[in-house]
């Protein structure tokens, strides 16, 4: 029975649940979303890596200490004898030499650009071995036979539009070398969204590698030994200089690369979360509205005999459909979302192939979530209900005013968001960075806590400011309006909330990011003395290209800098897995670094640089020696000869000597190419002038980018913008939610109104006077919620800044416009928001209304 | 305004604009069609005469709310012509309704009569603020001694019983000098002593401040307050009296419920 009539009461009330519900199939929709497109990116990977994986490699061995390629360090090798040990051991079927690189260019002669993924994934070119485990095959022309020939894969021939006989060039540290293109080959697997080119492999071994080596044996077995005794049989015929992996090792080599799947699947969950959080406000809400309006329903059951209990659960049997209906919908669209996704992944360049993942964790997840929040959001509402009394069915009217947002809430919120001030407070002025971020975290989450317990207590006093104006501005709509958003505390706070917690995200994020962009480029006007800035997509420069750039004319020098993988053992016996900056003597015209104690000059002449940090956790002072260890047995002592000053973000955390300093354990042949270059123009030259030169003299290597200071702190500007547009796709999820909040709060509001809306009406106030007041209402309700989100997000904002002060995030920077802006749309979205109830209202019929009981 | 005076129509008052506050002739309200229809007035002729309180009252059914509804321009008619004063209303566009209303006429209902987020003194200026007006300070003041609320003003409606609810809803009725004040039956929700309190004012307001009232009322006690009563039944005016006392009244109604049970 009382199942039945909380099912007759949610389709009778289903016009009004519309909203709630897409709040939680949206939610769901991310979350589930989110998990089929991570399990079906996964499942296609495992794929590929099982099928490319040989039964066993052999790799040259390599650890922490080897400069990879993308830090300009050689590529390393396997001495070709190797192959043919390999393939002498019992129960090999077969080994291959095979020759892959990934610090090599691929360039289209006709444009002079790069031609290859530009986004991260990496650009391969090697030797093409018609091995089992090779993703591709061959779909037109044929496999390169002589050192004039390349072949290219599909995908990305397509990209830069070559075709067969197209030229192709290709720059490796070793020079640059031009091809005709003799086939195309395609992936028969997933395409990860790497470019590949392949020449034959003496090509290969001489122009990429520059010996008759190879990169990696892969073996195939004959089956009469497993992957495993095959590895130890191979490991022992080889020695200990080199890495023997099984195929499923190799897979889950691959496997660990795949961190920016992880990445995209948390910052998704990240937006589920926020809509959660924001729905969750928006269901409590509806609840409350309907229990309000259902005031006499109630009471007249709880007259013929319904206990609390029942009343209690009837509300919450109806909160238990909408859930189920909602994760039933929102499970449904994730899929959509996920082959949304998986366009957007195939746009990129990685082709997903294969039917949805979707595994049985995912329904769980989407009904456990979209069920949940929903019963938990409805609670409140639900015991509010279970308190009417019997008596209500014998009052007057249906819509009794809400209780008063009582003491108890008020000390609550006041406590927590004193509290949360108070950590904030101590988190800016706090000493160490780490202590100052776990106050923050929490500061962040109290007077988040705060605010929302708040927000009915601060409704009244707020609204009555902001809606000071509206009687003077817009008369008696204004007058209405604002008094109407202030009548019901409760529900404009959590109407008003909704909206604070996107705005609050969004503003402290962009107090953060724009800090971050002018304390760069505060930085690099205050220590950088080189003119120009050169650095490479594809790890080092080749000796060939520190040539050209010191060619160009009205140039003072030009700095390399190298990057050398050590351990540094300091005199407390403590070791540290870091890196050492090389750099040429040049280096301190081109960064001055800020002394505390020594000398730049001396650190580039026999000694080492270290910051204040690690001076102080080591107890270091001028003069003491570091213990530096590169591997492969080579060592030497430096003597620390500049500690630099604490918050400058080009030096802090940086070990900077000299290369004649490292070439002294290193020798100059084994070291990796440097990774940056910089330079400076010579004393009276045009400075434009110097830079158009370095520019032409580099123009063959498109691979580069050739920057003045300006152009560098652009490059700096647009990778915050891109993190920056992550935090306007969460601002936009968050309004959308925050909408369908305050369009939901209006509606029932107007339905809640009919009769004070049929007196308004009677009496004389005009259609569109009447939709202005909702307008207005709208538009107050909304600025409250985003005056709270931009304030809280100040105080975020300016905490972390102060936080991260130590770490090179010394200069604040409040973005006013972005606030303005912010403060602006939410204005548009209270109108917005009101468009549909406005319209509604004006249309009620003047005598139904007053009619209406 | 040439143009705006020739938007309305402004046929001649067939009473004549100095009698009456109100005319309507042959007016026809029909609900449904064909066999389903229900008509709530059958072709009513009525003329509300200025400066006097008249009351309409009939058994339930009869259509007296249907009427007034349709006097004061809230519902519109099947058939008939009505006017207010000079003006005819039938055919009027709702934002010229809502004008007429707004400037014209007087509502007071049987309950929820006031806006709760406005105190008492700003649901009396109400329709003068709506029609961005300024009170006539002086008359203000006259009406808020004679419905004696000159202590409440600064309540707001849930502070305040609901006999003086009503009150502030006479007052605001009265406050903007509408030509005719309709009221729904004002006192259906009240004891006998503040029912009597509100009359009273009603009856006040028409002998001291000339004022036009009609009311719907199905409580002979409230009719005995007015100058004049029109008796519908099944959509038609069956009978008039002037001059009318409860027992009177009383007596007619009897008449009806005889003549269905018989």
């Amino acid at each position: 029975m009382l199942l039945k009539l909380s099912l007759r009461s949610f389709l009778a009330h289903k016009g009004r649940m519309v909203l709630s519900l897409i709040a939680v199939v949206l939610s769901v929709a991310f979350v589930s979303g989110t998990l089929v497109f991570s399990n079906t990116a996964t499942a296609t990977f495992d794929k590929l890596f099982a099928s490319t994986a040989s039964d066993v490699a052999v790799q040259p061995k390599t650890d922490k200490l080897s400069a990879g390629q993308d830090q300009g360090g050689k590529t390393p090798v396997i001495p070709a004898g190797q192959v043919a040990e390999v393939a002498a051991q019992p129960g090999v079927k077969s080994a291959t030499g095979e020759v892959m690189v990934e610090n090599a260019t691929l360039v289209n002669p006709a444009t002079n650009k790069s031609v290859g993924p530009t986004s991260g994934a990496p650009t391969l070119v090697g030797a093409w071995t018609p091995t089992p485990g090779n993703p591709l095959t061959i779909t037109s022309g044929q496999a390169p036979r002589d050192s004039s020939q390349i072949m290219l894969d599909a995908d990305t021939a397509k990209k830069a539009k070559l075709g067969l006989g197209s030229p192709l060039r290709v720059i490796t540290t070793i020079g640059s070398y031009d091809f005709t293109v003799s086939g195309i080959a395609t992936f028969t697997t997933t395409n990860p969204g790497a470019a590949m080119a392949f020449t034959d492999v003496p090509t290969a071994q001489r122009d990429l590698l520059g010996s008759a080596d190879f990169t990696s044996i892969e073996t195939y077995g004959d089956g009469s030994r497993s992957n495993d005794q095959l590895k130890a049989e191979i490991a022992s015929a080889v020695g200990g200089g080199f890495d023997v992996k099984t195929a499923a090792e190799q897979k889950s080599d691959g496997s660990k690369n795949l961190g920016f799947l992880d990445f995209m699947k948390y910052a998704m969950l990240g937006f589920a979360g926020i809509s959660l959080l924001v729905g969750g406000f928006l269901i409590i809400n509806t609840f409350s509205m309907l229990v309000a309006q259902r005031t006499r329903e109630i009471g007249l059951m709880r007259a013929i005999g319904s206990s609390r209990r029942q009343v209690n659960q009837s509300v919450l049997i109806e909160a238990l459909a909408l859930g189920v209906l909602g994760s039933t919908l929102g499970l449904l669209a994730g899929l959509g979302l996920a082959e949304i996704l998986i366009a957007l992944m195939k746009s990129l360049g990685m082709n997903l192939q294969g039917a949805l993942q979707i595994g049985w964790t995912v329904p769980v997840a989407a009904y456990a979530i979209g069920i949940v929040i929903t019963v938990l959001a409805a609670w409140i509402p639900a015991r509010r209900a279970g308190k009417i009394s019997p008596m209500a069915a014998l009052r007057d009217h249906g819509t009794p005013s809400e209780a008063r947002a009582n003491t108890i809430r008020a000390i609550l919120g006041l406590v927590l968001t004193a509290g949360g001030g108070g950590l904030l407070v101590l988190a800016a002025t706090a000493k160490k960075a780490a202590t100052g971020g776990s106050y923050l975290g929490l500061g962040v989450l109290l007077t988040l806590v705060g605010f929302v317990v708040l927000g009915p207590l601060l409704s009244t006093g707020v609204i009555r400011v902001l809606g000071a104006l509206l009687p003077a501005l817009f008369g008696p709509s204004g007058k209405l309006a604002q008094r109407n958003a202030m009548r019901n505390p409760r529900r404009t706070g959590a109407t008003a909330a909704a909206l604070m917690i996107g705005l609050s995200l969004v503003t402290g994020a962009s107090v953060v990011t724009s800090s971050m962009v002018s304390s760069a480029t505060a930085q690099i006007d205050k220590s950088v003395g080189a003119d120009y800035i050169v650095t490479s997509r594809t790890g080092g420069m080749s000796p060939a290209i520190v040539q050209a750039a010191s060619g160009a004319s009205g140039l003072a020098h030009i700095t390399e800098q190298k990057i050398l993988p050590a351990n540094i053992t300091t005199p407390d016996g403590k070791t540290t897995e870091t890196q050492v900056d090389a750099s040429s003597p040049t280096f301190v015209d081109d960064l001055h670094l800020p002394v505390t104690a020594g000398s730049p000059q001396a650190a580039f002449s026999g000694g080492i640089s270290v910051d204040q940090t690690f001076a102080k956790d080591h107890n270091l002072s001028i003069g003491d020696k570091l213990a530096i260890d590169y591997g492969k047995g080579r060592t030497q002592s430096v003597p620390v000869a500049l500690i630099t000053t604490e918050g400058n973000s080009l030096s802090d955390h940086s070990f900077n000597t000299s290369i004649a300093t490292v070439t002294e354990a290193v020798p100059a042949a084994d070291q990796p190419l440097p990774v940056l270059l910089l330079g400076k123009a010579a004393p009276g030259a045009d400075v434009e002038k110097s830079l158009s030169s370095l520019q032409d003299a580099l123009t063959a290597y498109p691979q580069l980018s050739v920057k003045d200071q300006a152009g560098y702190k652009q490059i700096i500007q647009s990778q915050v913008d891109q993190l920056l547009y992550m935090v306007y796709g969460l601002l936009g999820l968050a309004i959308a939610v925050a909408v369908l909040g305050v369009v939901n709060t209006l509606a029932l509001s107007v339905v809640e109104r009919t009769r004070e809306i049929g007196l308004l009406r009677a009496i004389g106030l005009s259609r569109r006077q009447l939709r202005r007041m909702i307008r207005l209402e709208s538009v107050v309700i909304a600025l409250f919620g985003a005056l709270l989100g931009t304030g809280l997000g100040l105080a975020w904002g300016i905490s972390s800044q102060k936080v991260l002060a130590t770490q090179g995030l010394d200069t604040l920077t409040v973005p006013v416009g972005t606030i303005v802006v912010i403060l602006l749309l939410s204005a548009l979205v209270g109108l917005g928001a009101a468009l549909l109830p406005a319209f509604r209202a004006g249309r009620m019929n003047v005598l139904a209304a007053i009619a209406t009981d | 305004m040439t143009t705006a005076t020739a938007a309305v129509q402004t046929s001649e008052n067939p009473g004549g604009p100095s009698a009456n506050a109100a005319s309507a002739r042959l007016v026809t309200k029909a609900y449904g069609s064909g066999e389903t229809r229900v008509t709530a007035l059958d072709a009513v002729d009525v003329d509300i005469q200025r400066g006097r309180f008249t009351a309409i009252m009939g058994p339930s059914g009869s259509g007296k709310s249907t009427l007034m509804h349709c006097l004061a321009g809230l519902d519109t008619v099947t058939e008939g012509r009505i006017w207010i004063g000079d003006t005819e209303i039938t055919g009027l566009k709702d934002k010229q309704l809502t004008k007429l209303r707004r400037d014209k006429i007087g509502f007071i209902f049987q309950s929820f009569n006031l806006l709760p987020t406005l105190n008492a003194l700003e649901n009396i200026t109400l329709p003068m603020d709506i029609a961005g007006r300024k009170a006539d300070q002086a008359w203000l003041e006259q009406v808020v001694e004679t419905v004696g609320l000159a202590d409440r003003l600064k309540h707001r409606p849930t502070q305040l019983s609901g006999g003086q609810q009503q009150r502030v809803a006479v007052a605001r009725a009265l406050a903007a000098r509408p030509e005719i004040i309709f009221g729904d039956e004002p006192t259906g929700n009240l004891d006998s002593r503040s029912g009597s309190e509100v009359l009273t004012f009603l009856r006040r307001s028409v002998d001291e401040l000339a004022q036009t009232i009609v009311m719907v009322t199905h409580d002979p006690v409230a009719a005995g307050y007015a100058d004049r009563v029109l008796f519908l039944a099944d959509g038609v005016i069956v009978d008039e009296m002037h001059a009318p006392t409860a027992d009177s009244v009383l007596e007619r109604m009897r008449r009806f419920d005889g003549k269905r049970t018989s």
